[in-house]
C-alpha cells in the first residue's frame, strides 16, 4: 500500500514539474484516437450499410420467352444449383408493365399505345446472404448470363461496384492511418517521457545513489503512460463521440445518411481502442524508461 | 565540540563493516588515483581520511558506495564484495549507506524537506516516520525554518547542511562524509560533529573525509592519511 502511495506521489510530482510536455503528448493522444476512430466509425458504419444494401440486392433475370410453371421449376433448380437463394419471382409482362406504369405516376400516358409484350418476362432473384459480396455476385450474374433463356442480368453493378470500392478504400485508410497513429502515438509517448526523463537526469542519478530500485524508478513512468493513454483514449472518444452526435442530428436527414441509420461504434470495439491506447502508452513509457536505465 | 568527539565510544572490539584490501584504482589512460590501499573499519568506529586535495580521499569514499569500482584489490561492505553485487543488490546496499557529497548532489527544484526525505521514500518509510525525522534532522542543523526553500536557493552553507542531514536520515549503517564541514563556520561545524557522534554512538560507521584540521584534532579516533595515492 506505501510503495503504491509513494510511487502515485512521484508521479503527481513528475507531472506537476513537466505538465506543458505532458499537456501536449495528452492533445496528441487524444487527436490520434479521435482519428482513428473518426475513420474506423466511417468504415463500420459503411460496413453495416452494405450488409444492409446486401440484404436487399436483388438481380432481375429477363428471359427470352415466359416460362410456364414447369419451366420455372426447372429454371429454379438451375439457379440453385449455383447456390442458396432467399426467393425468386417471376414477373409476366403485365405485371411489369404496371410497376412501369405506377413508377411514371402522373406520366404514365406515354405508356397509352404501347403493348405491354415490349417488356421481357423476367425473374427476380434475392441471393442468400452467403452471396451477398461483390466477386460472388459477380460470378453468380456471370452464371445466370449463361443459363438457356437467359437474355440479360441487371443488378446495379456500377452501383455496387463503387460501393465496394468506397468500402475497400475505407478500410485501407484504417488500416494505414491505424498503423501511422499507433506508431506515432508510440513514438510521441515515448520521446515525451524521455525528454522529460533527460531532464530529469541529475535526478535519477541521485535516486540511483541513495538506493532507488528499478521499480521505484520506473513505476511513476509507467503510471504516467498509463494515465495518458486512459485519458487520453477516453477524451478521444468523448470528442468523437460529440462529434458523431452533431452530424447525426445535423446530416441523419441528408440524402446520404438518410439511406441507413448512424450508429456510434460498439461498446467492444471503444473498450478495444482504450485498452489498446493505454497499452500502447505504457509501452511507450517503458520503452524510454529501459533505454534510459541501460545508460 | 572536540570534548564530545573523544568520549566517542570504542569500536575496536566489534567486527569489522569495511575491509578494503590492497585497492588500486586507476583511471584512463593512466591516472592512479590509489594505489594498494588497505584499511578496516569496525561496526561503530568513526574514522578520519585526512590529506590534500587530490590524494584520492573522494575516490576511496565514491569506491565504498560502488559508485566506482577499483582496478584491483578487494572492497567489502557488511560482508558484501563489492565487485560481484549484483544491481538489485548494490541499490539494497546503498539504501544501507548515507553519503554527504562534498558536492551535496542536492535537487534544486525540490525543497529542503523533499531533499531530506528522499532516501527515506526510496525505503517506503511511513509519511509520519519521515515527517518527524526530517523535522528533527533540520532543528539539529539549523535549517528548520528554510524547509520550504528550494534547494537550489539556499547559501552553500545551507546546502552542505542539507546534504548531510540527507545522509544521516535513514541512520545509515555507514556514513560516508566528504569534506562536510568545508562551508560550514566554526558553531554550525559544532552542530554536524554532535549529529555524526550521535550516529555513532547509535551504531553507525561513520567514515570522514577532511582537510580540517579543527574536527579530528585532539580526538581519539582514528586517522588515516592520504597522499598520492597511498596510505599512511
Amino acid at each position: 500500500m506505501r510503495f503504491f502511495l509513494f510511487i502515485f506521489t512521484q508521479t503527481l510530482r513528475n507531472i506537476r514539474h513537466s505538465w506543458g510536455v505532458q499537456l501536449m503528448t495528452l492533445f496528441t493522444v487524444i487527436l490520434s484516437v479521435l482519428i482513428f476512430s473518426f475513420f474506423y466509425l466511417i468504415y463500420s458504419n459503411m460496413l453495416q450499410a452494405g450488409e444492409k444494401f446486401g440484404e436487399e440486392l436483388r438481380l432481375t433475370v429477363y428471359l427470352q420467352s415466359p416460362l410456364n410453371p414447369a419451366d420455372q421449376k426447372e429454371f429454379k433448380e438451375k439457379v440453385a444449383a449455383f447456390g442458396k437463394v432467399d426467393k425468386i419471382n417471376f414477373i409476366t409482362s403485365e405485371q411489369a408493365f404496371q410497376r412501369l406504369a405506377k413508377q411514371l405516376g402522373n406520366d404514365r400516358d406515354v405508356l397509352a399505345d404501347l403493348d405491354p409484350a415490349f417488356l421481357p418476362f423476367s425473374a427476380e432473384i434475392y441471393p442468400h446472404k452467403d452471396i451477398s459480396n461483390l466477386t460472388r455476385i459477380k460470378e453468380f450474374a456471370d452464371y445466370l448470363k449463361n443459363l438457356p433463356g437467359v437474355q440479360k442480368v441487371q443488378y446495379g453493378q456500377a452501383w455496387v461496384e463503387r460501393f465496394s470500392h468506397f468500402v475497400k478504400l475505407l478500410r485501407f485508410i484504417v488500416i494505414i492511418s491505424g498503423t501511422l497513429l499507433i506508431l506515432t502515438t508510440m513514438f510521441m509517448v515515448s520521446s515525451t517521457l524521455r525528454l522529460t526523463l533527460y531532464a530529469r537526469q541529475d535526478e535519477l542519478k541521485v535516486l540511483r545513489y541513495l538506493g532507488a530500485t528499478n521499480s521505484y524508478i520506473k513505476g511513476p513512468v509507467l503510471i504516467e503512460g498509463f494515465a495518458l493513454g486512459l485519458f487520453g483514449s477516453s477524451l478521444g472518444l468523448g470528442a468523437l463521440f460529440f462529434l458523431f452526435q452533431w452530424i447525426k442530428n445535423h446530416f441523419s436527414s441528408a440524402g446520404f445518411l438518410n439511406l441507413f441509420e448512424l450508429r456510434f461504434l460498439p461498446m467492444t470495439n471503444s473498450a478495444i481502442i482504450l485498452l489498446g491506447s493505454i497499452m500502447l502508452c505504457t509501452l511507450g513509457s517503458l520503452l524510454s524508461i529501459r533505454r534510459l536505465l541501460k545508460r | 565540540m572536540l570534548e564530545t568527539l573523544n568520549e566517542s565510544h570504542s569500536a575496536s572490539d566489534h567486527p569489522a563493516l569495511v575491509e578494503i584490501v590492497k585497492v588500486t584504482k586507476i583511471y584512463p589512460p593512466d591516472v592512479v588515483a590509489l594505489r594498494n590501499v588497505s584499511l578496516s573499519a569496525a561496526k561503530g568506529e568513526l574514522i578520519f581520511l585526512t590529506g590534500p586535495s587530490g590524494a584520492g580521499k573522494t575516490t576511496l569514499l565514491k569506491l565504498l558506495c560502488r559508485q566506482e569500482i577499483p582496478t584491483k584489490g578487494l572492497i567489502e561492505v557488511d560482508g558484501n564484495d563489492l565487485t560481484t553485487l549484483s544491481d538489485n543488490a548494490i541499490q539494497n546496499l546503498r539504501q544501507r549507506i548515507g553519503v554527504a557529497y562534498q558536492d551535496f548532489k542536492l535537487l534544486p527544484r525540490l525543497s529542503v524537506f523533499q531533499n531530506i526525505a528522499m532516501p527515506m521514500e526510496v525505503q517506503f518509510r511511513s509519511p509520519r516516520d519521515i515527517r518527524n525525522r526530517v523535522t528533527e534532522l533540520m532543528e539539529k542543523l539549523g535549517i528548520r525554518e528554510k524547509q520550504h526553500k528550494p534547494a537550489g536557493k539556499l547559501s552553500r552553507g545551507e546546502q552542505q547542511r542539507v546534504a548531510i542531514a540527507r545522509a544521516a536520515a535513514n541512520s545509515p549503517l555507514l556514513l560516508l562524509a566528504d569534506e562536510p564541514t568545508g562551508n560550514l563556520d566554526a558553531a554550525t561545524t559544532g552542530l554536524v560533529m554532535a549529529l555524526f557522534q550521535e550516529l555513532n554512538e547509535n551504531g553507525s560507521t561513520i567514515i570522514i573525509a577532511t582537510h580540517d584540521e579543527s574536527i579530528y584534532q585532539g580526538t581519539n579516533h582514528r586517522k588515516f592519511e592520504l597522499q598520492q595515492g597511498e596510505l599512511f
